[in-house]
This record gives C-alpha cells, structure tokens and sequence, in this order.
C-alpha cells in the first residue's frame, strides 16, 4: 500500500532538514493574537526541554537512528508525553514541509519493534483490545449497556451508528443524546454491539501496528458483512481512524461521517428543527482529530525533478497535509443554529487548536500532564466569557470534564449532541 | 562530563526537572540550524550535530541565574545561554560545558506605552510581543530571522537587521536598559535602569552606565560576556491599522489587509538606477520597508509553496534589480500622499512598476508585518545561510552585492548551491538610508555532504573578499580562529575584543567559542 505508514528510516531524510526553528511550538506565526495564547504543544508547555517539542523530537528519532544515542527511561519519557495531536505538523508546513507527527507516529512503531515499548500502562489497554476489544477493559456484551429501551435501532440498516469504546462505556451520555436525536428526525440505524471492537486508535498511538492491521483488517470486514455503507460516529477518535488511517492500510469505500456532519446536513435539509431556546454563551473546542488529524492521507504517483540546481521539486505536486481540510465548520454552523445560544471562539482554534491533553496514550500514562494540559485549554475557554465548554470526541469530554472537577471550575462541559437535543422539541 | 556533586548543585539550583544530562536531551541542543557548516569550517565531518552539552538548565528567574553562574564558577564549569535558540552559535563549543535554555523565563515584564518601550525576557517571541503592544497601537522591530525569535537575545547578542529596519533600524538601534548577569555571578544593570535613584527601563545610555558597545561590539558576544535576563525594547507607532483579521485555514489564509498598506515592487533592471531609487526613496522616508532582494528571492518570499515559486519562476528573467517598497499611514490623507509620492518617484527614477505583474497574496502583508517574509527562503531547498552580512554605507552594500556575483556563480557551477544566477541578495537600509545591510541568502542541501563542504567554502571565500574588497566585517566573524584572521586587517580589534573578555570574564567561565577567550594571543 503506498500510504501505509513509513518505517523510521524512511524519514532520515526529513529529520535531517530541520532547521530547529521551534516554529513547532507555535501556533502558526500570523495567528498569533497575544502573549498568553501563543503555543500549541502541549508538551514542551509541560516539559520544557527541546526534546518534547515536534522538532525535539524528530532530532531524538534521528539519534536513535543513528546510534548517537541508546534507550532510555527518558527517551521512552520523551516519545510517550506526546498526545499526537498534530499540531507541531500543522504549525512547521505552514511554511516547510517536514512531518514531525508521522516521525513521532514511526518511532512509536521503532521503539515496538525493539521491544522497548510501549509503556505498562499502554500495553494494559492494548492487551484489553486485543481481548475484549475495548481499551477499558470492559465486558464487552456490556457495550449497548447505555442504550435505552425506548431507542429504536434497524438491524438491516445501511447506516452504522458507531458508538466508539469511551461513549459505549464511559461517556454513555453522548451515546443516547446521538441516538434520541437520530430517532427523533428518523435516521435509521444500525448498532454493531457485542461485535463493535476499538476502532484501533490507542493501538496505533500505542505503535502496535501487527494488531493495529488486524483491527482494521477486522472491523472494515465486519462493516461489509452487515451491509453496511454508510458509518457515523459521534468520537472524534474513530472518525479519525477509520477516514484517514484506515485507508493507509486497507482501502474501502465506506463513507464515515462525524455526527456534526450529520447534523448540519439535516439543519440544511430543513430535516432538523432546532427550536427550543438554550440561552447559554458557550465555546467550542475542535477535537484534534475531528479537525487537523482527520483528513485524509493522498496517493502520490509522480518523480522528483531538479529544474534549478538543489531544488527537488515533486512532479505532479505532493499532496502534503497541512490540516487545511479538518472538520472545522459544520460543528460551529450546528451551534450558531441553536436559538438564544451564543457562540464565542477560543484564541487557538480549528487546525491550530490546543489540544485537551488526553490524547496519544498520555490519560493513561501520564494522568498529571494530562489534566494540566486540559487545565490550559479550560482556562483558555474561560477567557472567552463562556460558561459552556462544547466539543465532540467522548476522550476530549473525558479529560476536560476531569480538569473542571479538578480545579473546581465554574463551567459546564457539553457535547455537541446534548445541546442538540436541549433544543429540539419533545 | 559533569560529575555527580556537580549536577546535584545544578539541581539544587532549579529542581530536577529543570535541568538534565540525558543524551537525549542534550542531542536536542548540538542539533542546530548549519551546524554542519561550522564542523566543516573546524575541519570536522558535516554532522549537523555540534558539541554535545555536559547538561542542560533552565533557570526561571534572575536570581537563579546568578546563583547557577557561581556555581559555574565554584565548579569551573563553562555555561552558554540561549533564549529561542536558532542558529549554531547558541551551542557549546568546548566539554564541561552547560547549555542555559532560558525558555522558562518568558514574561514580557512591562510595557510602556507613554514612553513606548516594553521590557521582556528572553523566551518572549517577536510575535508575542508585538500581538501585545498591538493592543495599544504600537509595534516593535523584529529581526529578519523571523517572528518566532527572541528580542532579547537580537538586542543584547546579534545583529538584529530585520524587513521594516528602514523605519525601525535594527535590534542594537532598539535597546534600552539590560539587566546583565555577569560571568561572576554580579548583576549589571545598564543605562537609566543603572541608576541609583529612580533606576527605570527608558534608556540605554544613561542616566547610568553606558556599555551598549561593551555588550553588543558588532554582532552581539552570544553568551560570551554573560547572561542578559530582561531588557527594555524601544517600541513605534504601528504603522497602519492595526486590527488584524485572518480568515481560512493553513496554509492558505486570508488576510484583511488593514487600512492604508500597500506593497510596491519596482523594476530597474540595472544597478545604476536600482541605487539612485533607493536613495531617493529613503531621502523621502517613505517605506515602512526598502529593500533590495533579488528577483528570485522577491518571486520566494511572496509564495506559499515550492510549486507557487516554480509557477512564477519565469518572471525572474524580466525581474532584474527590484526594489520593494511598502509604505503605510495612518490616515487616507497620509496614505494618498504617499502613493503620489511613490508614483512621482517610480517616474523620475526610470523604474517600472512590477507590482500587479506578481501574484502579492494578501498573507504577504500579514507576514510583512510579522517578518515572516525571509523564512520563505527555507521553501526553495530546505536550507540556507547567508554569506557577508555586514552594515555600511549603501554604496559599500551595493559594491558588495555587485561583487559577490561572479564569486557566487564559480559555486553555483560546481552545483553545491542552488543557482540563483549569482544574484541572491537581501539588502535593506536602516533609519531611512543612513546605513544599509547587505547579505548574500544562498541555498544548499544540509542532507547533502558535498554541498555543505561547498556551501562552507563559497562562505569562507566570501569573508576573504569582504577582507580583500575592503568591504565590511561579515556576518560570522566570531571565535578565536575567525577573529585572529580577520582582526590584523581591522587595526587589531581583536586584540581589544580580547581585553573587554579579559576584563569581563577572565576565567573563560561564558563560552567564548562564538565570540573570543580571554587567553593571550599566541
């Protein structure tokens, strides 16, 4: 497959162009609208050190490579208080085209095959996937636990409502605000249940690429034995992962649309009404991977030409993700359509957003930086005036709902859904 | 090497998690921006790894600060400060030797808005800054090495020159009070800040010590005289509108250009009458920003992509000699004066205006003001440096820049650096035409052996003909081996150089690879 992800070395090349311009640790330069809110990774906000920048982190991949250097607790330290979110990527090809995520993404894979990792804590949840096919551990005939009864579900239906393993079993809320809304404007669904398994994010941020491909391998067979054409997810998680990295190793044609999608496209239709005044001013935080992380990787046939002297030039152009293509608008055109609601934008927002901190593998192994991070963003949303903090991915939810109970925060966190649901009619 | 009693003072000084001696780490901090051109130029393999750090610390404070300096010199231990930290000269260049990443001391402490001037540390970026004083309507100088670096460390240890340097000179021009650590330990604190009585921020020179020239020298000592924890930066009127609104997303903003800005480029197509535009465009003090840059490098810094670059490639054979002008105001009235005043003078000098025959996106204006403009140079082969470097007269840049052609050409030739026809030149004035800045950006391959070996010595060549030209002091003039070249041609500044370590710090404890040691010349 010509996306499936590269080994590290194919990246040597990359590494060896970074200009250490820290850029990394930045949100794009010309977005940049005040002291405070200024940086976009969370890591070195934690850390400190160059190393827990992307760039940093692509000159430690390098070493490794290289043998300048060996393992580590603090080179494991250094490769695993990152939560993927992408956006060093987005901020270094705002004007270069270097990759530090997809390195980040290889060196997790390296440090797998070299027996070094993952850490304890991620091989707790990756063994819990491949056993019971959820990071939590969880029973899995418990996974439609959160369905009521009074919720109709069509067995043979084209489309998939898939819950995702956070919403099945710790964020149950979002589940039904999903499938009450579906019923009430009469999208017919299906639910896999029992035979819903993790879509295999932790497992890819983990770096377990062999059950990773037999999750996806798994799960795409499993869609196309029910009929299933259509998928839609209220996690940002497996929105991420089944349109963008699943095709790197198994190619579908399964359209996969977040809920926000879903909803917009209904609002537009006229199909759904929302009435009901929700006289809230709330604020939105963009999932890293509903936004920069989800769109998809492209194909590229072509050859590398020199019209000037040193100049390697990609004939026909290289698609390059930059996070220009994110899901970005349509969870913000849902909110501007809910009455007597007001909707205030963060600083750092769409493809330079600040991630929540949970993401990556670091809820599970490093909870403090987590939830210090998370404390950031909170704080972020505060500045805004807000007394609502809305997202759409069940992890997000998870992590900032534990920073305003961690730091007694006067501010409420809803998922897109709920709101909807606050304002149609009974 | 640090040993163990060593490190534990360190830790003592800033808690464990602030300071490491993992390789790690510490391979994070030899890798830098051309470092393999200075390996090659010390006749090491093009690694783009340099010395690799004993330890690395980041202090929080000033009185950390001070108490990690004695301890440096408890220990004879050598230290090397950084702020943001991009270019080889923010690394170590001898063993037992502790990397300072000043990255935790990032407050931007005051800004004076009646007096406009603002007072930051070192990890406070240009943008941070200048996001900030927008707010008030005031704006800042920023270096050409982008928005993301320190003013701090561009005020009190580089050169500074920057886009808009036609208005606001360059970093050494903006300093005003500096609060210095000392390689003893002491503080020092110069200009008014120095005063016994009332010490504040408004000046550099006094009321107080004055020892701008001391600090800085030409191009800044690079932590070779110290440690510089907060400084007082003179602050200008923002030059248009200052609202700022950013639509889309990356890369392909869009952005409202605010009120009363405009971009010009003007084709002269021979060197003649590019010099006589200049000087009368700046005898007006009209531009914002006034530089000369080549056309390659003009048709570079207005593209978002290689591909975008490539698509406008074919105009940089009608492109010759361009000066690119933005001139701003405050008022229409301001605004349309100016224009005619442009128009007047595109006539009187024979230039042609190229202006709409370029795609100028409006991103270009936001990156303009931001000086994000010379990054675009990183798009075309993922490397450059520049060559010379210098600050003189305008006529001195422009001999520069007519000479440096031909010496360029016998590289580009050998195909070590990228073929710019030889033009490649940024040359921008400072404070309206009372001096000039002239370097040579030149592209080469940092993955590529043969061409940093080349790029290296296409540099090296450039520095001899600055020496023999009798043009200024380059760039990268910097450490023993450099200066004693270049000092016995320069009335033997080296020798005073020498004197001011000496008196400054005699123990050699400041890192003086980028700089120079105290030691005797032998």
């Amino acid at each position: 497959m010509t996306l499936e992800l590269k080994d590290l070395a194919d990246y040597q090349d990359i590494m060896e162009r970074c200009i250490r311009c820290s850029m990394c640790k930045w949100i794009p330069q010309v977005q940049i609208k005040s002291w405070k809110y200024a940086q976009v990774c969370p890591s070195i906000d934690e850390y400190n050190f160059h190393a827990y920048s992307g760039g940093g982190r692509m000159i430690v991949a390098l070493s490794l490579l290289t043998e300048r250097i060996g393992y580590s607790e603090e080179v494991l330290n250094i490769v695993y208080r990152c939560t993927m979110c992408g956006a060093c990527s987005v901020s270094c090809k705002y004007l270069n085209d270097l990759e530090p995520a997809e390195v980040i993404e290889a060196l997790r894979k390296k440090i797998v095959e070299d027996g070094q990792g993952p850490l304890p804590a991620h091989k707790k949840y990756v063994q819990a996937v491949e056993t019971r096919h959820n990071p939590y551990d969880e029973d899995p005939p418990q996974r439609l636990a959160w369905l009521p009864s009074d919720v109709k579900v069509s067995k043979d239906a084209k489309v998939a409502y898939f819950v995702g393993c956070t919403a099945s079993y710790r964020r149950k809320e979002i589940a039904i605000a999903t499938a009450r809304i579906f019923n009430k404007v009469g999208v017919e669904f299906q639910l896999l249940g029992e035979e819903e398994f993790c879509c295999g994010s932790p497992v890819l941020r983990a770096g377990e690429k062999d059950l990773l491909k037999r999750l996806i391998e798994r799960n795409i067979n499993e869609f196309k034995a029910r009929g299933i054409e259509k998928i839609v997810t209220s996690c940002a998680g497996c929105y991420s992962m089944i349109k963008a990295e699943y095709p790197r190793y198994h190619k579908h044609d399964l359209e996969i649309v977040h809920t926000s999608e879903l909803l917009e496209q209904l609002i537009n239709e006229d199909k759904l009404k929302l009435t009901k005044e929700v006289p809230l001013t709330v604020t939105y935080h963009d999932p890293c991977h509903l936004g920069r992380c989800s769109e998809p990787y492209q194909e590229w046939h072509g050859k590398i030409v020199e019209p000037i002297s040193l100049v390697r030039f990609p004939v026909p152009p290289k698609p390059i993700r930059k996070g220009t293509f994110g899901c970005y608008y349509p969870p913000r055109n849902v909110l501007k359509a809910i009455p007597g609601l007001k909707f205030v934008e963060m600083e750092r927002i769409k493809e330079y957003a600040y991630c929540c901190g949970a993401g990556g593998g670091v809820k599970a192994a490093f909870p403090d930086f987590a939830l210090n991070t998370a404390g950031r963003r909170i704080e972020e949303a505060q500045d805004t005036g807000a007394t609502g903090l809305v997202s759409c991915c069940p992890f997000c939810s998870t992590n900032l709902q534990d920073a305003i109970d961690a730091n007694n925060v006067d501010m409420k966190f809803y998922d897109l859904t709920e709101l909807v649901l606050m304002a149609m009619e009974d | 090497m640090i040993e163990d009693n060593e490190f534990e003072a360190l830790v003592e000084i800033v808690g464990p998690q602030n300071v490491s001696r993992e390789p790690a780490i510490l391979d994070t901090y030899a890798f830098q921006w051309c470092a393999e051109i200075i390996n090659v130029l010390y006749d090491k393999p093009p690694s783009r790894y340099y010395i690799r750090p004993a330890a690395v610390i980041m202090p929080s404070t000033t009185e950390e600060v001070q108490r990690f300096v004695r301890t440096c010199n408890k220990y004879g231990l050598k230290f090397k400060a950084f702020s943001t930290g991009l270019g080889p000269w923010n690394c170590v260049s001898s063993e037992r030797t502790i990397q300072v990443d000043l990255r935790r001391m990032n407050k931007i402490v005051k800004i004076d808005v009646k007096n406009q001037y603002a007072v930051v540390e070192p990890y406070v970026s240009g943008a941070q800054l200048q996001a900030e004083t927008m707010k008030f309507g005031l704006n800042c100088h920023m270096p050409g090495a982008g928005p993301q670096v320190s003013p701090l460390a561009s005020s009190t240890s580089m050169g500074g020159p920057g886009f808009t340097s036609a208005s606001t000179g360059f970093a050494g021009r903006n300093v005003l009070g500096v609060e210095w650590v000392l390689p003893s330990g002491d503080l020092l604190q110069l200009g008014s800040l120095g005063q016994k009585d009332a010490p504040n921020w408004y000046s550099g020179d006094g009321p107080g010590p004055s020892l701008r020239g001391i600090m800085r020298g030409f191009m800044g000592a690079k932590s070779g005289l110290g440690i510089f924890t907060r400084v007082a930066t003179k602050l200008y009127p923002f030059p248009c509108d200052p609202k700022w609104v950013m639509r889309g997303e990356s890369p392909d903003y869009k952005f409202d250009i605010p009120n009363y800005m405009q971009f010009y480029v003007i084709n002269y197509r021979k060197w003649e009458g590019l010099i006589n535009a200049i000087r009368r465009f700046e005898e007006e003090e009209l531009g914002f920003m006034c530089y000369y840059a080549s056309s390659a490098a003009v048709l570079a810094s207005f593209s978002g992509s290689l591909e975008e670059f490539m698509s406008q490639y074919g105009l940089h054979t009608r492109l010759k000699r361009p000066l690119t002008i933005m001139i701003t105001a405050v008022s229409e009235r301001e605004f349309e004066y100016k224009k005619k005043v442009v128009e007047g003078l595109i006539e009187e000098t024979g230039g042609k205006d190229y202006t709409k025959k370029l795609k100028i996106r409006d991103i270009s204006y936001a990156e303009a003001l931001r000086c994000l403009l010379g990054f675009h140079g990183f798009l075309i082969t993922g490397a450059f440096q520049s060559t010379h470097g210098g600050m003189d007269t305008i006529d001195v840049a422009f001999k520069l820049a007519q000479l440096n052609v031909p010496l360029k050409k016998e590289y580009i030739a050998q195909n070590v650096i990228a073929n710019d026809e030889g033009e490649g030149v940024w040359l921008a004035t400072y404070e309206h035409g009372q001096m000039a800045h002239c370097e040579m950006p030149t592209m080469y391959d940092a993955t590529n052996p043969e061409s940093i070996i080349g790029m290296t010595k296409y540099a090296h060549a450039c520095d001899e003909m600055d020496l023999k030209e009798h043009l200024t002091i380059p760039f990268f003039v910097e450490g023993d081996k450099q200066h004693e070249w270049y000092g016995p041609h320069c009335m033997n500044y080296h020798l005073w150089l020498r004197k001011i370590k000496e008196a400054f710090d005699p123990q050699n404890i400041a890192d003086p690879g980028f700089y120079i040691t105290s030691k005797k010349e032998t």
